[in-house]
C-alpha cells in the first residue's frame, strides 16, 4: 500500500513537470526547464534527507522547526514512533529496576547464573554471604564458592533438595543454598540463606533434650528403687497396694520414656558414621522374635521369613533397637487371633525387612507423622498400652543413619506394614560358608 | 575490528579449555581448603577417625593434580599458546603443585591428629594452633579468590599476611621450647603439635607461591623473592 506523503511528493513531482514544461513551451529550451527544476526539487529531496539523518542520530531530538510539506509528515512520524519507543522502554526500565531493588533487599542471597554457571546478576546479600562482588559477572560462579559440596551440587542432575555449606565470606555462617531454574537458555538462579541461628537453636534444642533427659534419670532411679521394695513389702496395707503398683508402673514408663530420649539424643548428636560391623540379620531378627514371644500379650503367630542369607553392615545395638521397636508396634497393635510377619529379602535394589500385622491398621493422614517424638495416632489407647512414643523416632534415626529408608503402608481394619529397604552398599554376602571352614 | 573482539581467540574451544583448567584448579583449591578444615578440625577436637579420613582423602587431590598436569600439557602441545595464555598456562601448573603440596601438609596434619588425639589434650586445647590455621585458611583463601578473579592487588595484599603467620609460628615454637623445659614427659606431644604448627606455616608459604603466580600471570612480572628484598630495605 502507498501511504499518503508519497502520492503528495508524487503529485508535487508531476506539477513541477508540468511547470518546467508550460516554462519550456513559453520561453523556450524545454529541456533545460526541466533538468534544471528536477536537479532542484532532487537537491531540495538530499537537503532534506541529510537534515533527517542528523536529527536521528541525535539522541534526544526534538521535533525540528520550519520542515514542511512531506517531510514534515515524515519528521512527525518518526517522533511519534520515537517518543512511544521511548516511553515504553522507560516503563519496562522502571518494571525491572523495581524488581532489582526489590531482590537486592532480600536478605536471601540470590545470584543469576546463565548456563555455562557464569554469574549475571546478583544482589547485596550475596556479597556479604558468598563474597560475590559486582566486578565479578562474568566469572564462574564455582569459582569463588569453591566448597566441594557446593561444586558436587552444581554439577549433579538432582538439584531438589538444598545442600548446606560454610559460608566463604562471612566467618562462622552457615549456608542453606539452592538452585532453582530461572528463565529460559538454561539460567538458574543461586539462592543463599543463612541458617546459622536455626542450626544453632537446634543445638540448644539437642542439648537442652539431652541434659533434662540426664539429669531426670537419677531422681527416677530413687523413686524407682523405693517403689519397687515397697511393692514386695508384705507389711504394706491393703489399701495402698494398688496405688503403689500404679506409681511403680507408672514410674517404670517414664524410665523408659528417659532412656529412648537419651538414646534419640545419643542418635541425633552423633556426627560420627554408625559403626561398619557385619550384622547377622538372621539371628538378630530371631532374637527379637523370641523376645516378642515372650509378651504376656501378643497374638498368636509371629511368624520370621528368612528369604537370604545376606547380612548388613551397621551398629548391630542400633539396628536392634530400629528392628525391635517396629516389631514391638506391630505386637502391640495387633489382637490375640492376629498374625505378625517379620521378613528379610535381597533384590537388586538392596536389603528390604519387612514388618507386617493383621492389626487395627494407621489412618492415612497419620502415617506421614507417625515418626514425629510423641505422635500419637490413637490418643486414648496408647496411654494405656504404655509405650514411650518414641519407637518410631528412633527407628526413623537410625535407619538414616545407616542410609536405609523406612516405608510405611496401612490400612484401617486390614493391618500394616513397615518396611526398612537397606542400600545394596549396605549388604555383605552371608558367612555360613566362612564359619563351616572355621569349623 | 570491534574492540570486544580483541580479548578472545578465534577458536571458541581454546577458551573454553583455558577456562575449564582454571575451574579445575580452584576445584582442587576448594578440595584442598577442606582438606585442611577438616584436618584442624581433628587436632582440635581430637577426632582420631577425621584425621584418618583426612589421610585417606588425600589421594583425590593427588588424582587431580596429575588430571590437570596432564590436561595443561595437551593445551601446551595442540594450541601452542603465546603470551598470556601461555603464562595462564604456566602458572596453573605452578599452581597445582603448590596446591597437592598443602594437600599433603593437611594428610600431614591429620595424621598428626590422629595420633595427637590417643594422648591427653593440651588445657588450652590447641588454641594457638587454631589460631595460626585459621590465618592460614584464609590466606589460602583469599590467595584462590585472587586467583578466580585475575586480581594482583588483592594476591599482593594477600601475600602480606605471610609475615603475621611466621610471627604466630614463632611465637608457638617459643611456646613449645617452654613447655618441654618445664614438663619433659611431654617432648613427644608438644614435638607433634610443633610439626603440625611447621605444616602449617609452609601451607602459608605455599599460599605465597599462587599469590606470586597470580601477579606473573597479569603483569608477565616475576616478583619471586623480590617481596623480601623489599620488605627488608
Amino acid at each position: 500500500m502507498v501511504s499518503r506523503p508519497a502520492f503528495i511528493a508524487l503529485g508535487r513531482l508531476l506539477m513541477l513537470i508540468a511547470v518546467a514544461a508550460v516554462a519550456g513551451l513559453v520561453f523556450g529550451g524545454l529541456l533545460f526547464w526541466l533538468v534544471g527544476l528536477l536537479a532542484a526539487a532532487l537537491a531540495w529531496q538530499l537537503y532534506n534527507l541529510f537534515r533527517l539523518e542528523r536529527w536521528l542520530s541525535l539522541r534526544e531530538g526534538k521535533l525540528p522547526r520550519g520542515v514542511f510539506g512531506v517531510w514534515g509528515q515524515v519528521y512527525a512520524g518518526i517522533y511519534r514512533l520515537r517518543s512511544k519507543h521511548r516511553e515504553r522502554k522507560k516503563r519496562l526500565s522502571r518494571v525491572i529496576k523495581e524488581f532489582r531493588r526489590s531482590t537486592a533487599a532480600l536478605p536471601d542471597a540470590s545470584v543469576v547464573l546463565n548456563a555455562d554457571h557464569e554469574i549475571i546478576w546478583l544482589n547485596r546479600a550475596a556479597t556479604e554471604l558468598f563474597g560475590i562482588r559486582k566486578a565479578d559477572r562474568g566469572l564462574r560462579v564455582d569459582n569463588i564458592i569453591r566448597d566441594p559440596v557446593f561444586v558436587d551440587y552444581l554439577r549433579s542432575v538432582d538439584q531438589d533438595a538444598p545442600v548446606e555449606i560454610r559460608s566463604p565470606s562471612k566467618p562462622g555462617a552457615r549456608l542453606s543454598l539452592r538452585l532453582v531454574p530461572y528463565g529460559g537458555e538454561g539460567q538458574q538462579m543461586l539462592l543463599g540463606r543463612d541458617i546459622t541461628d536455626r542450626i544453632r537453636l537446634e543445638k540448644v534444642r539437642r542439648d537442652f533434650v539431652a541434659n533434662a533427659s540426664h539429669e531426670l534419670r537419677s531422681p527416677l532411679t530413687v523413686i524407682n528403687g523405693y517403689l519397687d521394695s515397697l511393692t514386695s513389702d508384705p507389711e504394706l496395707p491393703g489399701a495402698w497396694r494398688q496405688p503403689v503398683c500404679d506409681m511403680s508402673h507408672q514410674a517404670g514408663r517414664m524410665q523408659a520414656i528417659v532412656e529412648d530420649l537419651l538414646t534419640l539424643s545419643r542418635l541425633e548428636a552423633g556426627a560420627k558414621k554408625p559403626a561398619r560391623d557385619r550384622v547377622d540379620v538372621g539371628g538378630l531378627l530371631a532374637m527379637i522374635r523370641k523376645d516378642a514371644l515372650s509378651l504376656p500379650e501378643r497374638p498368636g503367630t509371629i511368624e520370621l521369613r528368612l528369604d537370604s542369607e545376606a547380612d548388613l553392615t551397621g551398629a548391630e545395638n542400633e539396628l536392634y533397637s530400629a528392628f525391635s521397636n517396629l516389631v514391638s508396634n506391630a505386637v502391640k497393635y495387633t489382637p490375640a487371633t492376629g498374625r505378625v510377619e517379620i521378613g528379610w529379602s535381597v533384590d537388586e535394589r538392596g536389603g528390604h525387612i519387612t514388618v507386617a500385622d493383621t492389626g487395627k491398621g494407621i489412618p492415612a493422614d497419620a502415617i506421614p507423622r507417625l515418626t514425629e517424638r510423641f505422635y500419637r495416632a490413637d490418643k486414648g489407647r496408647d496411654r494405656v498400652s504404655g509405650g514411650t512414643g518414641l519407637g518410631l523416632a528412633i527407628a526413623k534415626h537410625v535407619l538414616e543413619r545407616h542410609g536405609a529408608t523406612l516405608e510405611i503402608e496401612s490400612e484401617l481394619g486390614q493391618g500394616s506394614r513397615f518396611t526398612c529397604h537397606f542400600p545394596p552398599e549396605r549388604l555383605a554376602p552371608g558367612d555360613n560358608v566362612v564359619n563351616l571352614q572355621q569349623a | 575490528m570491534r574492540k570486544e573482539e580483541l580479548g578472545h581467540h578465534y577458536s571458541r574451544q581454546f577458551d573454553e579449555e583455558l577456562e575449564t583448567v582454571r575451574t579445575s584448579v580452584l576445584e582442587m583449591g576448594g578440595i584442598v581448603g577442606e582438606q585442611l578444615r577438616l584436618a584442624i578440625r581433628a587436632l582440635v577436637k581430637g577426632d582420631s577417625e577425621l584425621g584418618e579420613k583426612v589421610v585417606y582423602d588425600d589421594h583425590k587431590v593427588n588424582s587431580m593434580e596429575v588430571a590437570i598436569d596432564e590436561e595443561c600439557s595437551r593445551i601446551i602441545a595442540r594450541r601452542q599458546p603465546t603470551a598470556g595464555d601461555l603464562r595462564m598456562i604456566m602458572a596453573m601448573i605452578k599452581s597445582i603443585t603448590d596446591l597437592e603440596r598443602i594437600g599433603d601438609e593437611a594428610e600431614k596434619i591429620g595424621f598428626l591428629a590422629s595420633r595427637l588425639a590417643a594422648e591427653k589434650r593440651p588445657e588450652n586445647r590447641y588454641r594457638e594452633i587454631k589460631h595460626l590455621g585459621k590465618m592460614v585458611r584464609e590466606m589460602l583463601n583469599l590467595a584462590l579468590d585472587a586467583l578466580a578473579r585475575l586480581d594482583p592487588e588483592a594476591a599482593m595484599a594477600t601475600a602480606e599476611r605471610d609475615r603475621q603467620v611466621d610471627e604466630e609460628y614463632e611465637a608457638i615454637m617459643r611456646q613449645a621450647i617452654t613447655l618441654m623445659m618445664e614438663d619433659p614427659r611431654s617432648i613427644r606431644r608438644v614435638l607433634d603439635t610443633l610439626w603440625v604448627a611447621r605444616a602449617l606455616e609452609r601451607i602459608g608459604d605455599h599460599a605465597v607461591n599462587i599469590c606470586e603466580y597470580v601477579v606473573y600471570m597479569v603483569h608477565g612480572k616475576d616478583i619471586r623473592h623480590l617481596s623480601y628484598e623489599e620488605g627488608a630495605a
